[in-house]
């Protein structure tokens, strides 16, 4: 991990040739958030290819930009397009961006994933907080020697999202008239969709919804200190008795669907934070 | 991460093995000790030591955990005459190093004639009967690593490419331990080890996962180190000291300042049991 120092203060400085605010938050838009930064006072943008270090994201439906401006009147940072490990990076690599959000100011990250629903209660469609996740990836992100620059060798994990945040989501959800879950996200390294018993296995050990992306970054960011803020869209059902064959494009139009409830969640949590910052700030 | 040297084949275990039979000359300890987290005291009550810090043996890892010390000592517990060999300072996969080479000092061991393995670790308590500070002989364990030090092509100087594990933990020795814990009068219990890769500590949801599954306790080490025992045909026993004991629902934090204080505690204990094991294993117990 000694070497990522360096390559993350390269990366910043090239943003800092774009853009010199502070972001509050750190944005990474899953699938089906595709369109969600049309809302940003945007301010900057960098194409991925163009910052130093940064992968170029290869799956379908991801851009591969940051968008640095203002939403909700609260400077932000968002990730349009994201990297998993099924697509052969590193772990060091897929989490660079959540580094990089970190060493230019960003205290919050806000991270959104599609999953399949296993918890029998859940709908296509609904969004899931998450509260808690297992990593069946096989490969943890701060494997090797630790930077105590960027954080503890290790990290505590009983609370990696912030309940407060967890209950502003539900608040905001109530007031949107809207449902929301809450839940544990289990990650597999994908990038096939997972077999009958797979779904049996996993929903046994206490998940409640399945996904490819997402622990590797929260994993970095408690590292980091940031707080965190995950929402999983659940886009099928995989209930493994009754599994129907998946359709990709299914998948994404209806992660598409739920993007207006995310939309709220995203602002609303925006909202709590300005609130917060208005609270602390000198006067 | 710094890019650890290979330590694949037979040339690099002799290399190492050579270089401890020169500095301990006609001495053969035939039980070995890995000590985990805040357990390297016991090799300081040694006596007749010959260190061998790790800097030392060519292509061999560097510790980079807080609170090993990063060496090979072999000499005497007070009052047993046959010397063991023990390692202050493993090294675990959450640091960058492969499966093979957290196996490698275990290999060395066999090279130089240790016959039979403790291993030691600190763990996290899933069984909702343990306490912080108690030891578990470990009964079984469930890899949850996602490595296994025996990929790659097979030695058969080493071992046969399909090692059986219905008993990767010895039995008789399991009950020696716990003959020597009723003597002592401590608890010990006997229970499953669960490996996970780390360096992360569990969230909740691992915690109910690991507990679901089977485990006992729960820890980062230990499996390769056995895998490659059994592998080699070593006599194993395993055994960890339960730092932190948090139910899920009621989850604490976990710090690592607190895990090695109450690894430390335990020592005492450890202490009894390797010292049972070393005369079992001699052959020389105690009347």
């Amino acid at each position: 991990m000694l070497h990522l120092y360096d390559q993350i203060q390269e990366a910043v400085a090239k943003i800092r040739s774009v853009w010199d605010k502070a972001p509050h938050a750190g944005i990474i838009l899953g699938t089906g958030l595709g369109n969600f930064a049309e809302k940003i006072e945007v301010e900057a943008t960098l194409d991925y290819g163009d910052i130093p270090h940064f992968p170029v994201s290869t799956a379908t439906s991801h851009r591969g930009r940051l968008v640095f401006g203002m939403l909700r009147g609260v400077p932000v940072m968002v990730m349009e397009g994201r990297f998993h490990a099924y697509e052969g990076y590193p772990m060091s690599q897929i989490t660079l961006p959540v580094r990089v959000m970190k060493a230019v100011g960003a205290e919050v990250m806000v991270v959104s994933q599609a999953v399949g629903g296993m918890n029998p209660q859940y709908q296509p469609g609904d969004v899931m907080l998450i509260d808690d996740h297992i990593n069946l990836l096989g490969d943890n992100p701060l494997v090797g020697v630790n930077d105590d620059r960027l954080g503890p060798r290790f990290p505590d994990m009983s609370r990696p999202y912030d309940f407060d945040l967890i209950d502003e989501g539900q608040r905001i959800a109530r007031a949107g008239d809207f449902v929301v879950h809450r839940g544990v996200s289990v990650a597999v390294l994908g990038p096939c969709l997972e077999t009958r018993a797979e779904y049996r296995f996993l929903r046994g050990i206490g998940a409640d919804v399945v996904g490819m992306s997402t622990v590797p970054e929260t994993i970095v960011a408690v590292h980091a200190g940031l707080r965190v803020f995950g929402m999983a869209v659940v886009t099928d059902m995989c209930l493994p008795d009754a599994l129907e064959p998946a359709d990709v494009n299914e998948i994404i139009a209806v992660a598409n669907s739920a993007e207006p409830k995310l939309r709220a969640l995203v602002e609303g949590i925006l909202d709590h934070e300005a609130s917060k910052i208005a609270v602390v700030a000198p006067r | 991460m710094s890019d650890p040297a290979s330590a694949d084949g037979s040339a690099a275990i002799d290399a190492v093995a050579d270089r401890i039979r020169a500095a301990i000359g006609d001495r053969r300890p035939r039980v070995g000790v890995v000590l985990g987290s805040g357990l390297g005291g016991l090799a300081d009550r040694l006596e007749n030591v010959v260190a061998l810090p790790y800097a030392d043996l060519p292509g061999f890892p560097r510790s980079t955990a807080a609170g090993h010390a990063g060496r090979f000592v072999v000499g005497a517990l007070p009052g047993v005459d046959h010397p063991i060999i023990a390692m202050q300072g493993r090294f675990h996969l959450y640091e960058g190093w492969n499966a093979r080479q957290a196996a490698l000092p275990v290999w060395v061991m066999r090279r130089l004639g240790v016959e039979c393995v403790v291993v030691s670790n600190a763990a996290g308590g899933l069984n909702p009967q343990y306490r912080v500070g108690d030891v578990v002989a470990i009964d079984d364990h469930i890899n949850f690593m996602f490595r296994n030090p025996l990929v790659g092509p097979n030695d058969e100087s080493l071992g046969p490419r399909f090692p059986d594990m219905s008993s990767p933990y010895d039995p008789r020795l399991i009950a020696v331990a716990h003959e020597a814990a009723r003597s002592h009068g401590f608890p010990l219990h006997t229970g499953v080890y669960v490996a996970m890769l780390g360096p992360t500590y569990e969230t909740r949801a691992e915690y109910r996962m690991t507990r679901t599954l089977g485990g006992d306790v729960v820890g980062m080490s230990t499996v390769p180190e056995v895998v490659a025992a059994v592998h080699a045909g070593m006599r194993v026993f395993g055994v960890s000291t339960v730092t932190n004991a948090d139910p899920p629902d009621a989850l604490g934090e976990t710090t690592h300042d607190e895990v090695v204080e109450a690894a430390a505690s335990a020592g005492e204990k450890l202490r009894h049991l390797v010292e049972a094991l070393v005369r079992h294993v001699s052959g020389a117990e105690a009347p």
